[in-house]
């Protein structure tokens, strides 16, 4: 943990006064205000040596938990365990990605409210992407395993895949996975890095930078997702063909992404650490967006399910009926109520969204169900015929969750809880639900 | 003019404000009443007529349909669907702006909206209205027209609940009428205004009717915000649900081309790209023509450039997704599909479409671009030309050439899908035209909201009105905008 006391006595009160709004004060001013306000609130902006430590260490007993039992997994059953892991790791992939999508667009739209859940964005998508860079080795050594239907010897004799093969080909598929990852790490951590350039400076163009950089970043969010979502997911069943399937995978991360930041928001805020500057209201209003996000997954999930099933082209169907046999049918209807009915009806309600317990509760919900959604595109290809969940899946998945924690609270230790010096603080805190 | 150049500045914790100059309360009515109040201005009689012209060329066409048949439009047994549906969905699509603007950019907190909502909800009623011509007459015995309901009676008859069309009717008959309530609630404060600005009787009468006995009291506020946001809660799924259910029209169907799952949110995108942009042609006229610059000001007119170079994109990669799967699939009738329409004997709609909804759009990336209004006045119409094509290219070029090759065929139109076409906005100006003429054109109401007189805590730090749950922080207001 590499906490900067000197930077952080500085930038102490920056928020607990008087978040620059317009007129800049002298800079000595400024600072004598601030650590008599520091001073008054107590360090509050930033993760204690205590609190941090405690993050660590839990983030840390998960990934040695994901660790011991991934690895316990990959003994007794190796072809699961990749199956398996590559459920984990397309779940952290996807949070780290919603994330990377809410960090961009709070910067294209110019967004006054959300200045401090912004941040805790930044730790999620700049904490896990990189770390997915990492995480992504194991899927690429298990690829043949995976992807054996088009990457097996078979392929070669499948018309249709012969068609394709100038896409589905081993080399293309991890040099475009190469491209991906080295991208979203690169955005991600350089939107983290100015954000928190920031904090230091208080330089409002850098503001003006992040807005200008993320409209490009969203092209390439956008690109980039969706082939990753047909290379890593839809070519498990290669024969298969969905053009909205970027669209349904993007909904996924923006639900889970929304997900983690109530629970990082809820964290933070009963550790005492984002006093007056995010509060119920912030809460409610990323309960409406996950809330909003829900509803679009179901949307598209509904239409992509419609589309198929009336036009009922074997082809198409073939989807569905792999996840409708024995009891697979049971978590496609989970995914219905779980994923949609259940979540849609909890959080209707403006009270709802602004009781701790209710919004964490959903989010943690949603984050199971978001497994469960992936666990129930990906697990088909190997249990055919019918869903075995088994403790290895719990491995795949503890094994990439419990690295992306311990990335992300790496971010979360290394700087202020909320951006300290962006020009829309104020604003952002003068938040209100009318 | 100084005050309209300075929303050029855009300074990172500072909101421009939404509107300029020195307005106050007094000064919106009147900017905006007096239009109404005013005399009647000669360049709107001209317009009147020239509108109420184009409108008697669509009765003159629809009444050769009604008596001779549908076989007056080019449609050709290989062809069944073509200019009508495309002027359908070309309507429906430019009737998405509207609500959009009035119910999700209101559940966003988008405060900019207030300047433009009202136009482009009328705006949207009159394009739906614009757009059901098309279905009605398309039936062919238009007196029949009812069957499209599901009305019980005595032959038993029912539509087909399994077909798309009759979602269609629900679809657009649903938001059709939760779009008028909503325009409509909008409206009674400034109708009450009217009302006791009225100067002769007739004029108090008649917006004293539709003012609903509004007096503008709390209570009559509380009730109408809470309407409003529930109005808003309720048009937001439905401006997704109406261009989801009309791309089910083609896309639930097996034909290559239309059968693809993107179909519901791509048509979503298309409606609302093509939706601004028919709002940024009428509200460039219109501001410049009643001397509104001050309330629609630049600001709002790149944040719509913006919404359009978004949306825009978002089609094109809907485009590029399509044509992406249509090789991946390795389907050959996809494939086949996807070539004729770029390569085929339609390639000169397809790649007229391209350019208009992808590339020209793109010069929005410009902030020079994005502020000048000659650029996107031209662009706003393009995008309107291109979304026609849109439709054009999907519906006609996947049916020209179907699975039997015997009979593939070209469509041609005829006058009368021309002046069919033609008509209908001929129906549309004369509406929203009259919309202009005697409805106020801004939400006046709203507009005051965001003045910087209605915030009741401007510039006061320790006011000691906190949020609740701010948690004892005295909250500073950034900016009165």
């Amino acid at each position: 943990m590499s906490s900067k006391s000197g930077s952080g006595k500085t930038s102490k009160g920056a928020a607990a006064t008087k978040p620059e709004a317009d007129a800049p004060e002298p800079a000595e001013a400024r600072k004598a205000k601030k650590s008599e306000a520091g001073a008054a609130l107590g360090s509050s902006f930033k993760l204690s040596s205590e609190q941090s430590g405690k993050l660590m260490r839990v983030a840390g007993i998960v990934a040695g938990i994901g660790l011991v039992l991934g690895g316990a997994g990959f003994a007794s059953d190796s072809k699961r365990f990749a199956f398996s892991y590559l459920v984990g790791f397309v779940w952290l992939a996807t949070i780290g990605l919603g994330a990377l999508f809410f960090v961009i667009v709070q910067h294209l739209v110019r967004a006054g409210w959300s200045v401090s859940p912004r941040r805790h964005l930044e730790w999620l998508s700049s904490g896990i992407l990189p770390a997915c860079a990492v995480l992504f080795v194991p899927v690429a050594v298990f690829a043949h395993t995976l992807y054996h239907h088009w990457m097996g010897e078979h392929a070669a004799h499948d018309e249709l895949l012969r068609k394709k093969a100038a896409y589905l080909n081993p080399g293309f598929f991890y040099g475009r996975a190469v491209v991906f990852l080295v991208l979203w790490a690169g955005i991600s951590l350089w939107f983290a890095r100015t954000s928190r350039k920031q904090d230091e400076t208080g330089d409002r163009s850098l503001s003006q930078k992040m807005q200008l950089a993320s409209a490009p970043s969203m092209l390439v969010f956008g690109l980039s997702l969706t082939f990753a979502a047909f290379d890593w997911i839809m070519s498990l069943t290669p024969h298969w063909y969905s053009t909205i399937f970027g669209v349904y995978v993007f909904a996924g991360a923006a639900t889970s992404s929304l997900s983690a930041l109530v629970l990082v928001t809820i964290a933070l805020q009963k550790a005492g650490l984002l006093k007056g500057v995010s509060t119920v209201e912030h809460r409610h209003d990323i309960g409406k967006l996950l809330f909003g996000f829900t509803v679009f997954w179901a949307y598209i999930a509904f239409s992509q399910f419609i589309l198929i099933w009336y036009a009922n082209l074997p082809e198409e169907t073939v989807y569905y009926r792999d996840r409708s046999a024995g009891s697979w049918m049971v978590v496609s209807l989970a995914l219905l109520f779980g994923h949609f009915i259940i979540p849609f009806l909890g959080l209707i309600a403006r009270t709802a969204k602004r009781n701790i317990t209710v919004l964490a509760g959903f989010a943690v919900w949603m984050l199971v169900m978001h497994w469960l959604d992936l666990y129930w595109m990906i697990m088909p290809t190997l249990d055919v015929g019918d869903a075995h969940f088994s403790w290895i899946d719990l491995g795949g998945l503890l094994l990439p969750a419990g690295v992306g924690a311990v990335a992300v609270a790496r971010a979360a230790t290394g700087g202020a809880t909320y951006p300290l010096k962006d020009p829309r603080l104020a604003e952002s805190m003068r938040l209100e639900n009318a | 003019m100084s005050d309209l150049a300075m929303v050029q500045e855009d300074v990172p914790g500072k909101r421009v404000p939404l509107v300029l100059g020195k307005q106050d309360f007094h000064s919106v009515t009147e900017s905006v009443a007096g239009i109404v109040e005013g005399p009647t201005p000669h360049k709107w009689k001209l317009l009147f007529v020239l509108a109420l012209s184009i409108l008697l060329i669509l009765l003159g066409s629809l009444g050769r349909l009604v008596t001779k048949g549908i076989g007056v439009w080019g449609n050709n047994t290989t062809v069944g669907w073509a200019w009508d549906i495309t002027g359908f969905v070309f309507w429906i699509g430019i009737g998405h702006a509207g609500t959009l603007i009035s119910a999700i950019l209101f559940l966003f907190r988008q405060k900019w909206r207030t300047s433009i909502n009202r136009a482009a909800e009328a705006m949207t009623i009159f394009a739906v209205m614009s757009a059901g011509i098309y279905p009605l007459f398309h039936v062919g015995r238009v007196w029949f027209a009812y069957w499209l309901f599901p009305i019980p009676n005595q032959m038993g008859m029912w539509p087909n609940f399994k077909s798309p069309l009759f979602w269609d009717v629900c679809a657009v008959s649903t938001y059709a009428t939760v779009s008028i309530l909503f325009w409509y609630v909008g409206l009674v404060p400034d109708l009450a205004t009217l009302r006791d600005r009225a100067k002769t009787k007739t004029r108090q009468i008649v917006y004293g009717i539709f003012a609903l006995g509004w007096r503008g009291s709390h209570r009559h506020w509380l009730n109408y915000e809470r309407a409003y946001g529930i109005l808003a809660g309720l048009s937001a799924p439905l401006v997704l649900s109406v261009h989801t259910i009309v791309s089910f029209d083609f896309a639930v169907s097996i034909i290559p081309g239309w059968h693809t799952t993107i179909f519901p949110p791509y048509f979503v995108a298309g409606a609302i790209f093509s939706g601004f942009a028919m709002v940024m042609t009428l509200m460039i006229i219109a501001r410049k023509a009643f001397g509104l610059e001050r309330l629609i000001t630049m600001r709002h007119l790149e944040n719509m450039n913006k919404v359009i170079v978004a949306t825009g994109t978002m089609v094109g990669y809907a485009y590029a997704v399509e044509f992406f799967i249509a090789w991946y699939s390795g389907n050959p009738y996809e494939s086949f599909a996807l070539m004729n329409r770029a390569f085929g004997p339609y390639k000169w709609a397809y790649w007229t479409m391209v350019s208009c909804n992808v590339i020209f759009p793109q010069l929005f990336w410009f902030k020079k671009v994005r502020t000048s209004i000659p650029a996107m006045f031209v662009i706003s119409i393009i995008v309107n030309i291109g979304m026609w094509f849109e439709r054009f290219v999907i519906i006609v070029t996947s049916l020209s050439r179907d699975f039997l090759p015997s009979s593939w065929a070209y469509f041609r139109p005829t006058i009368f899908d021309i002046t069919t076409f033609f008509g209908t906005f001929g129906l549309f100006m004369t509406m929203f035209l009259l919309f202009l003429r005697f409805l106020p054109m801004v939400a006046i109401g709203e507009v005051k909201s965001v003045l910087p007189a209605a915030d009741a805590h401007p510039h006061h730090d320790d006011d000691g009105h906190d949020a609740p749950g701010s948690e004892g922080m005295s909250k500073e207001p950034v900016h009165a905008a």
